[in-house]
């Protein structure tokens, strides 16, 4: 593939750009409030399955979304379409919206100007990454599957996105966001093995070394054994980690806790998991998703959540906030969990250390059964083998598990350090593997 | 010059494919406006008018695919974009060892517009608003409510498709739906209870017909007594499962191990491969002689009846299972051809003009049977009746699942008695499709549709219509959602 497709790629929404968008809707709008919103997403994923490409594509979207209020009256529209005309149509169309929508007491007007942290959001290496480099990195992750005779089916994507936010209350941000993501299944025979990465930069995405851990997984999947459901030992990889801590990431809504429907409720203050636990927000970590500011216009910031097993915080809105008199909302795009007290270098030294357990490289389908307790349900998937006297002795066929991590993590026996963990049905976080000494698995499928 | 036709744009993107020496190419070009008017705890928490618009081609070049997409509908970034497909697709060839066959359709030349009694587009704003806070006010009139949420959701596609091969479709489609939940909390305990409308192609008059303020007291009394209701006892049980639930558990286990391009390890890095691997198609026993499941995308109203599907196949009607053998995939032109059938199913859709078609499930529906809701609760000893969707969740070849659901009763010597609370039911998908030994004649027979059916990477949105009557199934395992049972 030629270069000359990076030459003739669109120009993102650039700052100026954005201001000159938003004062054409902010200086004509009637409203007592209008906020502005871009959107401008340019991104480009090469999918592979049995070892070829069979989906290459590359999308240019631009949304610009405009809220007004009269009172507490409030509507939004949105568009694709930046040409002036269609800009202002927006704000009728949003103006129309919100003249004749009953009051919303929960309504506040946008936040006043902000001071939002410079957050190193994007990365030059990624933006430039066209559908050549895509190409390339996957051909790389296909060739080392086809030398081992076995099959390939992943993704490599990248993605740059300009994000704005206005309003007549003087409040502006603007900053460029990169996302760079691999993603591998490889199969051999029946069994696969999985591993994955999301960076801002694509020079981390690791292709090769990730590739390789793929293929050894799914080596030594084949020919699993068969283990009764139960109660067992789990060593969970930070991806299995991060699956169930997600869950719990998604509970922490203030407004459900006020009104007695959250897992959390009047546990504020409370112990909630082993007191060695603790959960961040590391907004500035490279390894990270961090922002300057949020979808509210709220400026981002470091935060701990949960100190030493304690809930310290909740995920207000605005409203909430207010309410309760929270003056500061901390946010939680950049989530870190870490363990007091010394951690295993990797998860091979978990597993030397561990006497009987399952070692469990990634959950799937992980939905809630009982949100009174977090009750979860899932499967095991990728490489879920059986560890005996301090080895992998072989794998065996996927659970499915029925448990609350609000149970589960009431004790760790062993940790590494947080490292970067990532799954397809969630977003990254900095997470340890941990070995924890009870976890249930209510039944075993057939592979 | 003048603003350009969409005709004008998508010709000049094909004259673009053309001239390339491609074999294929296809340009859609669509605009979608979506209206969602969302009502939490008695009060209006957003209404949003969200217009979508652009455009995407997608190139076959010496048996590899490029697409490229924008929302830029200009004379400069037509051409921008199809050279792009094109050079993406000449990347995806350089690597290539099998080349894409795609199946033979007919030309065609049509246009497909969604019926409907009342554009919901044309309802006033404040009429849709009072009828969300009327419903939420309702909810909350039950003693022990704590929360209520209620909406409504329109939209509208108009879009153009073009092939190289001479097919010209144009669409103008609609569909649209409501819902209410209502929320108790009892004994530090909470549960939810909910109504709503199926997804459907129509108008404004599926709201008006649905009769929110009807149904608000009745859900808001469920929820209630749900969450006070008895925990269930693990272990074996009949189930008469209602059709709103069984559009879940048909899509989860049936529909998507029929999607062919997962049976050919298409999706095997995210969504997952199907035990309906091609070796079963025609003998393998699926379920029970009861069980008879069609995928009908030519019935009315339904989501994936859109005349065409996003390769400029015609909709069709076929059987996946037939008297429970496993028999007919979803299919699209590219995998059609790789077992052996000579024309697809026309289940190829993108849920966009960004995104590149996909193959997704199709309406596939459980055939009526016989008898009557009475008999089939009538024959059950000890048994629970389970209405809407609940928690779910499935293995990436759909072998082991785990269903929930929103209302639990009690069948106690052939009658529904009690509600129960925290039921959750597993097993094995051809084993569970086996344990059917009824299903109820089709004056029970309901649809349901789903928009939210994640499938692909980048990840999209399929639609369909499930339908079916409420079926039993003998002795299946039920454990409390409690936590460790």
């Amino acid at each position: 593939m030629t270069g000359s497709s990076v030459k003739s790629w669109p120009k993102m929404t650039s700052r100026e750009e954005f201001r000159f968008l938003a004062d054409l809707v902010l200086t004509r709008s009637s409203g007592d409030h209008t906020m502005v919103k871009l959107h401008d997403l340019h991104s480009g994923t090469t999918r592979f399955a049995n070892n070829q490409v069979v989906q290459n594509v590359d999308t240019r979207r631009g949304t610009l979304a405009v809220t007004v209020a009269f009172g507490r009256r409030h509507g939004t529209a949105s568009t694709t379409d930046f040409t002036a005309g269609s800009v202002q149509e927006t704000l009728k169309r949003a103006e129309r919206i919100a003249r004749v929508s009953p009051d919303d007491p929960e309504y506040l007007p946008p936040p006043r100007s902000q001071s939002f942290a410079a957050c190193e959001t994007a990365r030059p290496e990624t933006e430039i990454a066209g559908p050549a480099r895509r190409l390339e990195y996957a051909n790389e992750a296909i060739g080392q599957c086809r030398m081992e005779n076995l099959l390939a089916a992943g993704i490599v994507s990248s993605s740059v996105t300009s994000v704005g936010i206005a309003a007549n209350n003087g409040l502006f941000g603007c900053e460029t966001r990169t996302d760079a993501r691999f993603s591998l299944t490889v199969q051999a025979g029946e069994a696969t093995g999985w591993n994955a990465a999301a960076h801002r930069s694509i020079d981390h995405l690791k292709i090769q070394e990730r590739t390789l851990a793929a293929i050894q997984k799914a080596k030594r999947g084949r020919e699993p054994s068969e283990l009764p459901p139960g109660q067992y030992p789990v060593v969970l990889e930070p991806a299995a980690v991060a699956g169930l801590w997600t869950w719990l990431l998604w509970s922490l809504d203030a407004k459900s806790y006020q009104k007695g429907t959250s897992p959390f409720a009047g546990k504020l203050r409370e112990r909630m998991v082993d007191k060695r636990l603790t959960l961040a927000n590391a907004p500035g970590h490279a390894d990270l998703f961090g922002v300057g500011f949020t979808a509210d216009g709220l400026p981002s910031g470091p935060s701990t959540w949960i100190d030493h097993g304690v809930l310290t915080q909740l995920a207000y809105d605005r409203f909430t906030a207010q309410a309760q008199g929270v003056q500061v909302i901390p946010t939680l795009e950049a989530p870190v969990l870490s363990v007091h007290g010394a951690a295993c270098g990797t998860v091979q030294d978990l597993v030397k250390r561990t006497d009987r357990a399952i070692l469990v490289t990634n959950f799937w389908y992980i939905r809630s059964v009982n949100p009174t307790n977090l009750t979860l349900t899932g499967m095991t998937r990728d490489g879920t083998f059986l560890v005996d006297k301090g080895e992998i002795v072989c794998a065996v066929k996927n659970f499915r598990f029925h448990d609350s991590p609000l149970r589960a993590f009431q004790q760790i026996d062993a940790w590494t350090t947080p490292m970067e963990a990532v799954t397809a049905e969630t977003g990254k976080m900095l997470a340890p593997a941990m070995v924890l000494p009870q976890f249930h698995f209510s039944s075993v499928t057939r592979f | 010059m003048g603003t350009p036709t969409w005709d004008e744009l998508a010709e000049l993107a094909l004259r673009r494919i053309t001239a390339s020496g491609a074999e294929y190419g296809d340009v859609r070009i669509q605009h979608s406006v979506t209206e969602a008017i969302h009502g939490e705890d008695r009060r209006i928490a957003s209404v949003s008018n969200i217009e979508d618009s652009g455009f995407g081609v997608r190139v076959l070049y010496h048996g590899a695919w490029g697409f490229a997409a924008s929302s830029i509908l200009s004379l400069e970034e037509v051409p921008r974009v199809a050279d792009l497909a094109v050079e993406i697709a000449k990347g995806s060839a350089s690597i290539a060892t099998e080349k894409v066959r795609l199946a033979e359709e007919p030309v065609h030349r049509d246009r497909v517009v969604t019926p409907c009694r009342i554009d919901p587009f044309s309802i006033a704003l404040e009429k849709k608003t009072d009828l969300l806070l009327n419903t939420m006010d309702a909810l909350h009139r039950q003693a022990g409510i704590v929360r209520s949420s209620a909406g409504l959701w329109a939209r509208r596609d108009r879009k153009l498709f073009l092939s190289t091969e001479g097919t010209h479709l144009e669409f103008d489609l609609l569909a649209g739906q409501g819902d209410c939940t209502a929320t108790a909390l009892h004994d530090g305990r909470f549960s939810s209870r909910s109504f709503n409308t199926p997804h459907l192609r129509t108008g404004y008059e599926l709201i008006e017909e649905a009769d929110f303020p009807r149904e608000a007291p009745r859900v808001a009394g469920q929820a209630v007594e749900k969450v006070q209701a008895p925990a269930v006892e693990a272990g074996l049980y009949d189930l008469i499962l209602d059709p709103e639930h069984l559009s879940l558990t048909m899509h989860e286990s049936c529909g998507h191990p029929s999607e062919l391009d997962r049976a050919l390890g298409y999706e095997a890095n995210y969504a997952g491969t199907s035990f309906l691997t091609t070796d079963k198609q025609g003998s393998f026993r699926f379920g029970s002689p009861h069980v008879t499941l069609v995928a009908d995308n030519t019935e009315p109203q339904t989501l994936a009846a859109t005349g065409y599907d996003d390769d400029g196949v015609a909709c069709q009607q076929w059987d996946i299972v037939r008297d429970g053998i496993f028999v007919g995939y979803c299919t699209n032109r590219e995998v059609a051809p790789q077992i052996g059938e000579t024309r697809s199913r026309g289940s190829n859709r993108a849920d966009g003009w960004g995104s590149v078609p996909i193959v997704r499930i199709a309406n596939i529906g459980l055939a009526p049977g016989a008898a009557t809701l009475d008999q089939l609760i009538g024959d059950v000893k000890r048994g629970i009746a389970i209405e809407g969707h609940g928690s779910y969740s499935i293995d990436q070849r759909r072998y082991n699942f785990q269903f929930g659901g929103d209302a639990f009763w009690l069948i106690e010597n052939g009658r529904r008695t009690h509600m129960l609370r925290d039921v959750i039911y597993h097993g094995i998908t051809p084993e569970f499709w086996n344990s059917c030994d009824g299903v109820a004649d089709r004056s029970f027979r309901r649809r349901y549709g789903f928009i939210t059916c994640g499938k692909g990477q980048p990840g999209q949105s399929g639609w369909m219509t499930h339908a079916a009557s409420p079926a039993r199934f003998r002795q299946v395992a039920v454990i409390r959602g409690e936590g460790r049972s």
